[in-house]
Order: structure tokens, then sequence, then C-alpha cells
């Protein structure tokens, strides 16, 4: 007497547990355990034992998962082993949310530090929505899920890429060189977990199908896609296709003596409803930052370096990101540097923020351009071989990533609560999470 | 070991897959088949979901996702032609019963499969993009069995035989009925909608218009509306039963079109029964059936309306232009009163107190209360007569309620001011004979017409007020300092301020010595103490209570209006007067004193003097003495004065004028107040706006609008413009 009806012995693998019904009804319907309890299935009597024929380590972590929400994994179980354990039960949810906890810039944990075969140097480093990632190198982009299990690796036609992004967890967009002599080039969509190419997006000019050369890209939560282009004839300037049909909806060409088509940065502001469109030196001679509002067909803002005193390269812009709850592009330095520009007045200049001149002495031997990135608040900036974290209204410095080998940061990108550094000299990417929250 | 020594040395091709049975996949498969069987034939008790699961796992590992997916299929979709073969075996009534318990079966079996098959529905077939199991399940339910040639029809015919069944009062079974609807909206909204909804709406189509043209030819309006109502309730409850929660629009919207729209103009001008009748015989239980029949469909209520508004047009119309009716102004009114409260609890009651029905009763009682031009002085003889006596013995608050009525009335006159040219009379009537019974009452409808026309509108009448309570102090102060005035006669004097009351030519007469003493006195009492004005007696208006002793010693209090008074002084020093002899004396105007003199002497059981000849009318020639045999029951006697209480045809005439005269620098006011602000304006706007500006008053005249504005111009008020004749200016 006393002991509850729904305690429920388990046979995996030869080894015993016991555990109740509430403890599995965590697992929800649609995993293993929902099933077995539904009244469909005739279960044996409360004090026969169910047998399962998997491995028992897993099980015991799996069912400690459950019970607890928390996820704890014994040095002896290979990931790959758990991740398919948690498969079959229907579980890897459970798993994916128990690794690691909401984003945040100042508790990231180093997790792990992916190496990759592919010879030279990285492009680009893209984080999905669901905690994996790609990595453009070369010609060819690898891609990781969120167990950073590789997947088939996508390419167009060989061609050298110039950005990928991800349109969800399922769909990778990637933007690629037009192949001399022949066409072809330009964008693609691709199946994230087969690697086939689904769809590839044209433009047309005059009714005419024309191959171009594809560059910076975004995506806007209204399902447009935005790349730079840059064609043979007329096709310069900024594309647009729908996500769903993949049909090329608006093209705005650049006005002459303005780089659209060059872009190094592609960002979609959606309060303001329109696309910063960034080509920085040294792609061209002059750095270039503008808003354009596609519904009128319209440059609203714009902002350049052509005629201001350039005395040494210390004041050029390196990297623009806008920031709409301040109403400013951040931009920054060879060195590290941050500069604000205001987005209401038009023809501002870049207010700089000098903060530390150190880092001049001891440049790497391969240094890389800084990245910035804007995630919630929080502004990161990657340098040689570290990530700043700065927050507040006045950008404070508050953390410092930094990993002791692979050289400098080329690239890094933030999303699915993961943050991605890749790194230039050794083919590898680190990827930091922020650890789940305290127990107490 | 000799004989491979003579081969020679191969190397085998490296197998990169090793697969330890090749038949493995089929053996699975053959696990995983046979239980879908056993499923499906309810033997599932053996199963064990552990190895079902397992087995389905491993050939989606193994590669086999494909082999699995349209095995299940295949397998899944033999069952189900073998089921729709039973169903379709199944007669009569069994069929639905047949076909809703196979389709629980299959829902508990496709519950089943799909958690063997779990591991395929998240990776295999999430990858592939193919249609999940349970979808997968449902269509194969559709096209199998729903879409099936030799159930679809049967289906599709039964369930609306059942509706019609249902329709014509056979109880059917809605739990069933419920169930296999159900199947369909589970299917998909299409399929709902594609495979029933569509169907089921064209038959209540057609069944509607076939019933509605039958109750039409048979039923009055009232039954017919009852009908309707009863077939509309039963769709909403039938949606309710056992139909999708959307179809109810739908269905309503079908029953509204085919016995209501189709037959509204039919249905609201039935002869004996259609609305008017409804109307005349308080049918307020139909009238509120056909307000909210009505109002479901396009025009219904303002057909409705329509017809009300015309009907009470008409009746109004008649109503206040019957000669015969006018001939009472105070049951004149109360008819107009009665009306208008009938017609607001029909709104009230029936019409859900629609302000669309509210505007039209306000019209329509606009419309025909202004056809008589005498409605503002019957509106104002009403409530004279409710002040005068009416009110007596009812409490204050139905007072409230009858002068709020009055008041709704009134709001309906155009010409506003000429009620107050009448009310004020009456009042004044009132006030100075002492009728009014109540003065809350009095002040209470002054407070209302004040909000209701501004102060400007009751100023007057409030002054009128405020000089009879001056009086009253007025007559305090006179006899305070007048102490020897104790003894002897009374004077009351009530001091009018000119212009506050209706102007009347003040008409002279000879008061008797002892009155005219005190009235001397008053005169200095008065110029004494107000300095400026100037007095004037309005003899024709004042009263007189006097004491007779007559042949017999009979005592009597006379009451006698002031000429009355006059008159009867007389015979104090004479026994017998000629007519002559009392106009010199009284210097009375003929007209009036012949009148003061009828109601002396020949009303009858009033006659306090008689008249020689006896005859009813007074001539110059008659000569009068006191009735010395006068009796009364009473010790009080009043002596009435021979009044018309309506208005003469001349009178009203001369009313007239007067509120045309009246309303002429109104006019002025209004075109100088809009021509100040506009400085510039063509003459229709100036009609326009003048016109409206005035309308809570009155309605003015474009052709008086056109002579005041001559008038202005030629007192320079305003300035025709130069070169377009229409403009006119304002000069500062």
């Amino acid at each position: 007497m006393g002991i509850s009806k729904d305690r429920i012995k388990f046979n995996v693998g030869g080894r015993l547990f016991e555990t109740t019904a509430t403890t599995l009804a965590n697992a929800g319907r649609n995993s293993f355990f929902g099933a077995l309890f539904d009244d469909g299935w005739n279960l044996s009597p409360q004090d026969s034992v169910i047998f399962v024929d998997r491995n028992s380590d897993c099980f015991a972590v799996l069912l400690d998962l459950l019970r607890t929400g928390d996820l704890n994994v014994p040095a002896n179980i290979p990931e790959r082993l758990l991740h398919r354990e948690a498969s079959f039960y229907g579980l890897l949810d459970h798993v994916r949310t128990a690794r690691w906890g909401p984003f945040d810039g100042n508790r990231l944990r180093l997790s792990d530090s992916v190496k990759g075969t592919s010879p030279g140097d990285g492009t680009a480093i893209r984080a999905g929505p669901d905690g994996g990632c790609c990595v453009a190198h070369g010609s060819v982009v690898h891609v990781y899920d969120w167990m950073l299990e590789e997947h088939s690796p996508i390419n167009l036609d060989y061609q050298r890429v110039n950005d990928v992004g991800w349109i969800d967890s399922d769909n990778i967009v990637l933007s690629a060189c037009e192949r001399l002599g022949r066409g072809d080039g330009g964008m693609g969509l691709f199946s994230s977990s087969s690697g086939d190419l689904r769809y590839k997006f044209q433009v047309s000019h005059e009714n005419q199908v024309k191959s171009y050369t594809a560059g910076a890209l975004s995506f806007s939560p209204d399902y447009e896609i935005f790349a730079s282009c840059k064609g043979r004839s007329n096709e310069y300037g900024i594309g647009v296709w729908d996500q769903i049909t993949g049909k090329q909806t608006d093209f705005f060409y650049e006005s002459p003596g303005w780089s659209l088509g060059d872009a190094d940065k592609l960002q979609w502001l959606n309060g303001k409803n329109c696309l910063l469109v960034a080509t920085l030196f040294p792609r061209k001679d002059n750095c270039y930052i503008s808003l354009l509002d596609f519904r009128d067909k319209n440059m609203v803002w714009s902002w350049s370096d052509i005629g201001s005193p350039m005395a040494t390269d210390e004041k050029r812009v390196r990297d623009a990101i806008a920031m709409e709850d301040s109403n400013s592009i951040c931009v920054v330095n060879e060195f590290e540097d941050l500069g604000f520009i205001d987005l209401r007045m038009y023809g501002g200049s870049v207010r700089w923020s000098s903060r530390s001149k150190l880092m001049k002495s001891k440049m790497p031997d391969e240094p890389c351009y800084p990245k910035l990135a804007l995630h919630e608040g929080q502004l990161f900036s990657s340098m040689n071989d570290s990530i700043s974290v700065f927050c507040g209204p006045d950008w404070v410095l508050t953390s410092r990533l930094r990993r002791s080998y692979g050289g400098s940061i080329c690239d890094f990108s933030i999303g699915g609560d993961r943050l991605f550094a890749l790194h230039s000299e050794e083919n590898v990417f680190d990827v930091w999470e922020t650890p789940p929250p305290p127990i107490i | 070991m000799s004989n491979q020594k003579k081969r020679n040395f191969q190397i085998e091709a490296f197998k990169h897959r090793v697969v330890v049975d090749p038949k493995y996949a089929d053996k699975t498969w053959q696990i995983l088949e046979r239980a879908i069987h056993q499923i499906y034939n309810q033997d599932a008790s053996g199963l064990s979901f552990e190895e079902l699961y397992r087995n389905a796992y491993n050939m989606v590992l193994h590669k086999f996702g494909e082999k699995l997916y349209t095995g299940f299929i295949v397998t899944m979709t033999a069952h189900l032609k073998e089921k729709s073969k039973l169903i379709e075996a199944a007669q009569g009534g069994s069929f639905l019963e047949e076909l809703n318990k196979k389709w629980n079966e299959h829902n508990k079996a496709l519950e089943m499969i799909r958690d063997i098959l779990m591991y395929m529905d998240r990776t295999y077939i999430e990858s592939t993009k193919k249609t999940h199991v349970h979808p997968m399940g449902l269509s194969l339910w559709r096209d199998n069995v729903v879409h099936f040639t030799k159930i679809h029809t049967r289906l599709l015919n039964t369930l609306l035989d059942l509706v019609q069944k249902e329709r014509t009062g056979e109880v059917i079974d809605r739990g069933l009925m419920r169930n296999v609807i159900k199947m369909f909206m589970d299917l998909g909204e299409s399929v709902y909608q594609e495979d029933f909804e569509k169907p089921f709406l064209d038959a209540s189509s057609e069944f509607y218009k076939v019933e509605s043209q039958e109750f039409i030819e048979s039923c009055d309006c009232g039954d017919y509306l009852k009908k309707a109502e009863k077939r509309l309730t039963e769709e909403i409850d039938r949606v309710g039963h056992y139909l999708d929660p959307k179809s109810e629009e739908k269905i309503t919207s079908v029953v509204e079109k085919e016995m209501i729209a189709n037959h509204m103009q039919r249905l609201v001008h039935m002869d004996n029964s259609g609305l008017v009748y409804m109307l005349l015989h308080d049918k307020y239980e139909d009238l509120g059936r056909m307000y909210n029949l009505f109002r479901r469909v396009t025009n219904g209520l303002l057909t409705v309306r329509d017809v009300m508004t015309s009907h009470l047009r008409e009746m109004g119309k008649q109503l206040v232009t019957d000669p015969e009716k006018s001939k009472d102004p105070v049951e004149f009114v109360q008819r107009l009163l009665d009306e208008r409260d009938k017609y607001d609890k029909v709104i009230s009651t029936a019409f859900g107190n629609d302000k669309t029905f509210q505007n039209a009763l306000n019209s329509s009682f606009e419309y025909f209360i202004n056809l008589n031009a005498r409605s503002p002085e019957f509106i104002s003889l009403f409530v004279d007569d409710k002040l005068r006596k009416g009110i007596k013995g009812i409490v204050d608050v139905d007072v409230e309620v009858i002068l709020d009525k009055v008041m709704m009335l009134f709001r309906y006159l155009q010409e506003k001011d000429v009620f107050e040219k009448y009310y004020k009379q009456h009042l004044a009537k009132r006030l100075l004979s002492g009728k009014t019974v109540s003065d809350d009452a009095e002040r209470s409808l002054i407070v209302k017409l004040k909000t209701e026309c501004g102060y400007q509108f009751t100023s007057k009448l409030e002054g009128m007020f405020t000089d009879m309570k001056t009086s009253e102090d007025t007559m305090r102060g006179f006899y305070g300092s007048h102490p020897e005035l104790s003894e002897g006669p009374t004077l009351i004097v009530q001091v009018l301020t000119t212009g506050s009351w209706p102007t009347q030519p003040a008409v002279p007469c000879n008061l008797p010595a002892e009155v005219s003493v005190l009235c001397e006195k008053f005169r200095s009492y008065y110029l004494g103490t107000h300095t400026g004005r100037r007095l004037t007696w309005q003899t024709n208006m004042g009263t007189a209570d006097i004491k007779a002793v007559f042949g017999k010693g009979q005592k009597h209090e006379l009451n006698v209006s002031t000429f009355q008074m006059c008159v009867l002084m007389l015979f104090n020093n004479a026994d017998r007067l000629s007519y002559k002899e009392i106009e010199q004396a009284t210097e009375i105007p003929a007209s009036d004193l012949k009148r003061c003199l009828q109601s002396l002497a020949c009303v009858k059981g009033k006659n306090v003097i008689k008249k020689e000849p006896m005859s009813k009318d007074i001539g110059e020639e008659d000569s009068f003495y006191v009735n010395e045999k006068f009796t009364s029951k009473f010790y009080k006697v009043k002596i009435g004065t021979v009044v018309a209480q309506k208005e003469t045809e001349p009178e009203k005439q001369e009313t007239r004028q007067r509120v045309e005269e009246d309303r002429k620098p109104q006019i002025e006011a209004a075109i100088v107040r809009i021509m100040k602000s506009r400085k510039i304006l063509d003459h229709n706007n100036i009609i326009a706006e003048v016109t409206k500006q005035l309308q809570p008053r009155f309605l003015a005249n474009p052709t008086e609008i056109k002579k005041r504005i001559e008038a202005l111009i030629e007192r320079d008020f305003l300035e025709r413009d130069s070169t377009d004749r229409k403009l006119y200016r304002y000069l500062a």
C-alpha cells in the first residue's frame, strides 16, 4: 500500500530501471514513451517489466533529463551515441533545449572547436536558427547541424562563394561568382539536411535572363531575399526575390558612382522598412553606406567618406552595422575603434570613440579586418583572435572571447543562441554557448 | 589448402555495406505488415509496441524508409478498400452506422500505426518532405471510402434525407449525424465544404423556396413570420447539434433569402395582416418578430420603416386636418400624445428601441404637426388646461411626465415663436387671475423650455414670474406704510413690466370713487419708492370681490371683473339704470361693456341684475335693475365673463400679425450676425444660413428674409456688390 500506481519498470539492454509515469509524461505525446503509454497499446500489468532493446547508459542520461530537465553526459558517452539514442526515443529536442541556455554575450563558454578539411581561407560563417551553422570555404559551403554533425557540402557549380545565409533551419541561400565565359553562377537555394539544390534565382533585365555574380545577402521577415548583384551589362544593383516562389520581384539599379552591386554587407532594417547597403574599403577606394527604400525606389539616406580628410588608413571604415534602437550606424576601423554615424541627419560625419591604441604595437602576422554583430542590445566586434562584447548606451566593453590557437578570426555569426567564430590560419571554428541557468 | 595454391590470388572488392541478412528488410516489413493487419482486425492485444517501434526504426536506420513508407500506404489502402466494401454492403439505416463504426476503427488504427512509425514520421518523412502518416491516413480514407463511387453519392443522399426528415418533424439519430459530419470536418475544410456543405445548402435553398411559396399562399403575415422564425431557430439548432459552426451564417442566409427577402414586399403589404394591420391592432409580438426577421436581410428594416412612416404620416395628417377634431384643443393634443405614446411603445417593445425608427417617428410627427397652423396654439392651450386645473390631484412625478410629453410635441413645432406668443398670453391669464395650480409645475416647464430653446426664449416668461413676486412685496410695503387702510376696501395691485407681458391696449374706465382714492394712494406710494416709472391701470384685467345684500337680506360675496364691479357699484346709488347711463358713468368701451352686462344679467342662476326687455343680447336701449330675488346655494358667487377660450378668427389674425412683426428684428439680427462674420455672401447662401440659424425658433419665410435684406441695405448695414448684384457686402 502507499506505493503509487504510476511506478514503471524498464529493462533496457539488460539493466533495470524504475521510474514513474509522471516523469515519462515529460517526454510528451510525440515520443516513444508517449506512444507506449497510449490507451491503444495494451501495456502489460504494472508489476511486469518493459523491455527496451537499447543502450542502458544513454537511457540513464535521458531518464535523468526527463526527471530534472538537466543534461549531464558522462565522459565515456560519445555525443553521437547520445544523440542517436535521443533520436530513437524522440527526445532530440529535449536534449537540444537542455544543452545550452538563452544567449548572453557576457556568459559565453567555449563548448567546441570543429576542424575542417577545406584548403584555403574561410570566407564566411553563418549561424542557423536552430543552432547549426554553415561555413563557406572557397567554392564550397560546409553545413553542420546543431549536433555539429556535418551534412553534405553545398556548392553552385563550384564557383567562388561570396555569401551564404539561412532562410530557416532547412533552407540555405548561397551566392556565388559568375562562371567566367559560361554564365551561370548567381544564387541557389539548398536543403541544409541533404545538400540538394532546390532552386536557382535568376535576374531578368528587360525580360531577358542574365548571368550575374551575387554578393552580400540579407533577408526580411516578409519573405524577401536581397542580394547585391553584378552582371555583364546593366545588372548592377540590389535584386529582390520572394523566398516562397523564388521569383525576382524587384531590382534597384545603382546610380552612377555609387556601388551597390559590389556591397560588402546588406542589412534589412525592419523598423525603418529599409535595406542598409555598405560597400567598403578595400573593395572600393572609398566607403559608401546607404539606406534604400524599395517601396518608392528611393535612397533615403547615404554616407560616404569621399572628400573627407584621410591622413592615414586609421579612419577607414572596415565594417558597419545599423542600430535601429539608437538611430545610428556603428562602424569599426582597422584598429577596432568604434565610430557612430547619426541616422537622423543627412551627411553627418563619423564620431569616433578612441578606446585604446595598444593593439597597434602587436599586430599579428596575418591580420583580419574587424567585423561587427548586434544581438539583443549587445554589440560584438572581432579583432585578431578575440571577440569583444560591448553593452549599455555608451557601449562599454564587458567581455572578451579569446581562444589560444587558430589565428585571427576572419568572420563570426550569432544565431540559435550560439556564437560561431571562424579562424583564418587554421581551418577551425569555435562554438560559444551560454550554459544553462544555475541550479539555484 | 592445396587447391587454393593453384588458383590465382584474387582481391575481392571491399563491400561498403555489410548486410547481415539480405532478406532483412523484407522480414522486418512482414512483421510490421502483420501488425498493421492485426491492428485493423482489432487483434492488437498481443503486439509489443517496443518491438514494432524498434523494427520500424531499424528499417529507417538501414535506409529502407522508402520501402516502409510505400508499404504502409499500400497496406492501409488495401484495408480501406475492403472496409469500403463492407460499408457499401450495409443496408438502409445501418449504412451510416457502419460507416461511422469503420471510421472510428480507422482512426484508432491510424493512431497506433502512427505510433509505430513515429521515427519515420520524424526523420524520413521530414527530410523527404512527404506527407506525414496521420494526414496520409486521412486522405487515404477520403479517397478510398468517402470518394468511393458506390459510397460517395449514397452517403450524401442519406445525410440530406435525414436532414429532410428532421425538417418534416421526424426524430433522427443526431449523435450519429454529428459523428459522420465530424468525419467530413476532420478530413479537411474543403472536403466538408465540397462533399457536404454545398449540396446541403443547395437542397435547403430548394426546400425553403417551395415551403415559403406554400406558406405565403395559405398563411397571413403573422403566421408566416412565426413559421419563418421557427425554421430559422431550427436551422441554428441544427448547426449547433451536428454541423460546423461556420455553416451557421451560410444556412441562415439561405433561409433569410428564401423565406424573407424573396417575400418581403408581399408580407409587409399583406391585406388585413400586414404591417399596417399590426400597427393598428397593437400586435406587438408580431411586430417584434417582423423586426427581428427583417433586420437580417438587406433593406428589410428599410421596407418596414418606409411603410410605418407613410402610415404614420397618413394617419397624422387625417388627425390634424380633421376640422371636427380640432374643435377641442385639449382633445386634439391629447390624441397626438396618445399616438406618440403608442408608437413609442411599438418602437421600444417591438423594434428594440431602434434609433432609425425613432428618427422616422420624429420626422413623421414633425411633418404632420406642422400641417395644422394652429398646432402651437393648441399645445399651449393644452398646457394651460393642465396647469389650470388638470394637474390637481396628480402627483408631481406625473406632472413631470405630462410636461415632458408636451415638450416632445413642442420640439416638433417649426414655429416655436408662435407657441411662445400664445404661451405668454395664456400664462399671463393664469398668473393674473391666480388660476395657476402649481407654481412648481409652471417653473418646471419654463426650465424645460429654457433648456430646449435657450435663455432668450424664456427671459420674458421668467420676467412675468418676477413681476408677480415683486408685486407681493410692493403690496406688503404699501399697506405697511398706510396702516389706516386696514379698514375699508382692499386694493391688490400687480405691477407688470411693459414688454414682459402680452401687450394689450389699456382700456380706460372710471373707477368708483372708493377705489380710485386707493389707486391714487398706491400710485403716489409706488412712484415715491421708484423713480422714473410710469403706471398705467389695466382695468380690463382686474378682478374684484364685493359684498352685496339683496332684497330679502340674502348676503353674498360676488367675485367679478373690474368692469363688472364698476357697473355693480353704480347700483348702490340707483335702482334702475339705462345702458346709456351705465356707459356714460363707467366709460367702458361698448364691446367690453356689452359682454360684461351680458354676464351679469343673462347667465341663468348668476344674474345679479335684471334687464328689460328680457332678451339674450344687450341692446343700446335696454335698462337694468338689481335682481332682488337673487339666490344661490353658495355664499360666494363667481360671476364669469363671457370669453371665448379659443381665439376667434380676427384674434388669430392679430396674433399672427404680431408674430410676424416680432420675427422681423430677429431675422435682421440673424442677417447682420452672419454678414458680420462672412463679410461677403451671395443671396442663396444668406437665405440658407439665416433659415438654419433661426430653425430652432421658427421657419423663416424666404421672401420675408429678402425684404429684411432690402431694409438693411436701406439702413446701410449692407450693400450690393457693384458688379455682381447677387452678392451682398457687410458695411462695418
